[in-house]
């Protein structure tokens, strides 16, 4: 699978998502290549990137030894899972050959805050999708403020 | 003794409350049978939705059954790779039995292990390690037993 429009319409974060929201979505992400042992983001650097898995096995090393391992199709890697405040906070090591699509971090969160519809399917859809992948990363700050991403 | 007088001597008034209810009760069930009726004709006259109804639950035991099989399969390493699960293994003795998981891949890495990225992606692959649902996870050596046999 490599197609954006498909990982977005198969993704558990943006399958809720209208026609329009995706298209509007889709030039955002550009694809890029991973290979075993590459550090996609790694903490305390500057977050410029959020990213939706296409295919392969990403390793995320957050605070205090814990860690998830993303290995479907559509899995999103960002705000609370990957940053706080502009900051990464977690460290993406790749496990298996595969692709990504990464999406600057400030044209999505200014999606998200442009449109205020939109951002609340994604934002219902990303707590589900939270509990259900790192229930344990859950940020309780105020959701309603994307910047704290 | 005629009358209403004749009614309560003989438990007239009980005896036709039963009868009411009786009737009520057949009436009921009779309009009950008579809802689902489209259902049972609707079979009757095209019996390959009963053997479509089979098949569906069969191909679902089969596909419970392929995905058992994918993971016994995945299990199985060549000599070189269930060397390097060993060595995982001794790793693993010498940390918690709720681990963290960047901490293996770390010390696999200083250990000098052969593919670290892609070997600990086979060991959650094939369930050997599993994620203990905060963060950490745990070596299944019955798992390791049956791949390393």
């Amino acid at each position: 699978m490599s197609n954006i429009k498909e990982i977005l319409n198969k993704s558990s974060v943006f399958n809720s998502l209208g026609e329009d929201d995706i298209q509007r979505l889709e030039p955002l992400f550009e694809k890029r290549e991973i290979h075993p042992g590459d550090i996609i983001a790694k903490a305390e650097d500057t977050a410029q990137f959020f990213f939706l898995l296409n295919k392969g096995t990403i390793l995320l090393a957050m605070e205090e030894g814990r860690s998830v391992v993303l290995n479907t199709p559509g899995d999103f890697i960002g705000l609370e899972l990957l940053s706080a405040r502009g900051v990464y906070k977690t460290t993406m090591t790749v496990l298996e050959n595969g692709s990504v699509f990464v999406v600057p971090r400030q044209d999505f969160l200014s999606v998200i805050q442009e449109d205020s519809s939109a951002a609340a399917v994604i934002m219902t859809s990303w707590q589900e999708y939270l509990d259900k992948t790192a229930s344990f990363a859950k940020n309780i700050e105020d959701l309603s403020l994307p910047e704290h991403f | 003794m005629y009358g209403l007088e004749a009614i309560n001597a003989n438990n007239g008034w009980a005896i036709s409350v039963v009868g009411v209810s009786i009737v009520f009760s057949g009436l009921v069930m009779l309009s009950l049978v008579i809802s689902q009726l489209h259902k049972v004709l609707a079979l009757w006259e095209d019996p390959s939705k009963i053997k479509a109804l089979f098949k569906a639950k069969q191909s679902e035991d089969q596909s419970d059954k392929l995905q058992e099989k994918e993971i016994v399969d995945q299990a199985v390493f060549t000599e070189s790779q269930k060397e390097v699960v060993r060595q995982f293994g001794l790793l693993i003795r010498t940390m918690e039995d709720h681990f963290s998981l960047p901490r293996l891949l770390h010390l696999a890495q200083i250990s000098d292990l052969k593919n670290p990225h892609s070997n600990l992606n086979n060991l959650l692959e094939t369930k050997i390690i599993i994620p203990d649902g905060s963060g950490f996870f745990t070596w299944e050596k019955e798992t390791f037993d049956k791949a390393i046999l």
